[in-house]
């Protein structure tokens, strides 16, 4: 095999092809690991999965706990995860706590309720984001711009201006806009909870 | 050929924070980012993501571009340096390649893929043995069509370890791809 030879053998070896489809989303979910890591201030605050409680957390914890106790005993016993969806508690809690509530999250060790310190939360549509490792899942209630710390690796939440859920991580983007969106052994869903009125 | 005034366009208003520009500057080199690497990783989810590193540290780095080469040259730069700290990531490349060489023996062996995709594999295996250097030198000049002193730039290194590394691994990938029995069609 000559010189020659070889260029032709290795120009002829194809890159595999993606659809359309990924070429079409691709810039988008570098834009939104962009804006995931360059978010900043009270609009994206970053907050850890146990979470540096802040003043009136122990508060919020009491109240949070009597609603949820209220409403348990009404969400279908056969989805753990039913609580989140229960359009009456989190308007409930959102009213209980006006722009304070930065998430509500519910793992296997129960529900917790995230606060900002001051009321600067803006006003949003909630966001509901499902997401099981295989061994573990949460279930929670956000705004778009939101981090947490979420199987082993931060976690941004985003909204875009289409109605899609951005789900990004360190090592994955997912959106709830595209089929087949890569989520690196995470199973995940998402939407936007548009029925919630703040 | 420089850049377009259009793509200097994308590149200053992507300086000044536009998501649009920059985002225009994706839609046009995606697919050669993602060509260089796939190349070097051999792994269509390795290559999606260190496309997506590539892409987020050229932003990052905008302001560090002088205009002196072009975008597209620059780009690749950063490109082949986020590639190049892939061979960090080892036991990952170890099941890479494990992996190639699994499917390109499945191949072989008999299936419903095309001889083209066969002989594609075979490459990519081969490609996937050289040592991270030499494949990075060899991607540059072969697949992109650089000169020796274009890839040299974009390596970081001389003309001459350039000129080195593509004889040396010219001379491994013959002897493989001959052992493998890929001939000319």
């Amino acid at each position: 095999m000559n010189d020659s030879d070889l260029e032709k053998r290795l120009k002829a070896a194809r890159v595999p092809a993606r659809d359309e489809d990924y070429w079409e989303s691709f810039p988008r979910l570098v834009l939104a690991q962009l804006r995931a890591g360059s978010a900043k201030g009270p609009v994206a605050p970053r907050w850890l999965p146990r979470l540096a409680w802040g003043n009136g957390i122990a508060f919020a914890c009491l109240m949070i706990g009597f609603a949820i106790g209220h409403w348990h005993g009404r969400v279908a016993k056969d989805d753990p995860y039913a609580l989140l969806q229960n359009g009456k508690l989190l308007r409930e809690v959102f009213t209980l706590f006006p722009n304070r509530v930065r998430a509500i999250v519910q793992d296997e060790h129960g529900v917790q309720l995230v606060l900002a310190d001051q009321q600067d939360m803006p006003v949003s549509t909630p966001i509901y984001v499902h997401i099981c490792d295989g061994k573990q899942c949460w279930s929670l209630v956000t705004f778009s711009g939101q981090e947490l710390e979420i199987a082993g690796q931060k976690v941004t939440i985003l909204s875009d201006a289409l109605g899609s859920v951005i789900v990004t991580g360190t090592r994955f983007a997912w959106s709830s806009g595209l089929p087949a969106g890569e989520s690196r052994g995470l199973k995940i869903e998402a939407r936007n909870l548009d029925s919630i009125t703040l | 050929m420089g850049d377009t005034d259009e793509e200097k366009l994308w590149v200053l208003q992507s300086r000044k924070g536009d998501p649009a520009a920059f985002e225009s500057l994706i839609r046009r080199h995606q697919r050669m980012i993602h060509s260089l690497t796939f190349r070097m990783t051999g792994s269509l989810e390795d290559a999606q993501d260190l496309a997506q590193e590539a892409f987020i540290r050229a932003y990052r780095q905008l302001d560090s571009y002088q205009g002196m080469s072009k975008f597209s040259s620059w780009l690749y730069r950063i490109a082949v340096n986020v590639c190049l700290n892939w061979r960090q990531r080892e036991r990952r490349r170890e099941q890479v390649q494990a992996n190639w060489a699994e499917s390109n023996e499945a191949l072989r062996s008999g299936g419903d893929s095309s001889n083209e995709d066969v002989l594609s594999q075979e490459v990519q295996t081969v490609l996937m043995r050289l040592p991270t250097q030499q494949r990075a030198a060899i991607v540059l000049t072969v697949y992109e069509g650089h000169n020796h002193a274009a890839a040299a730039q974009i390596l970081g290194c001389s003309e001459t370890t350039v000129s080195w590394r593509v004889f040396t691994a010219r001379r491994k990938l013959k002897r493989w791809l001959s052992a493998k029995g890929v001939r000319n069609e």
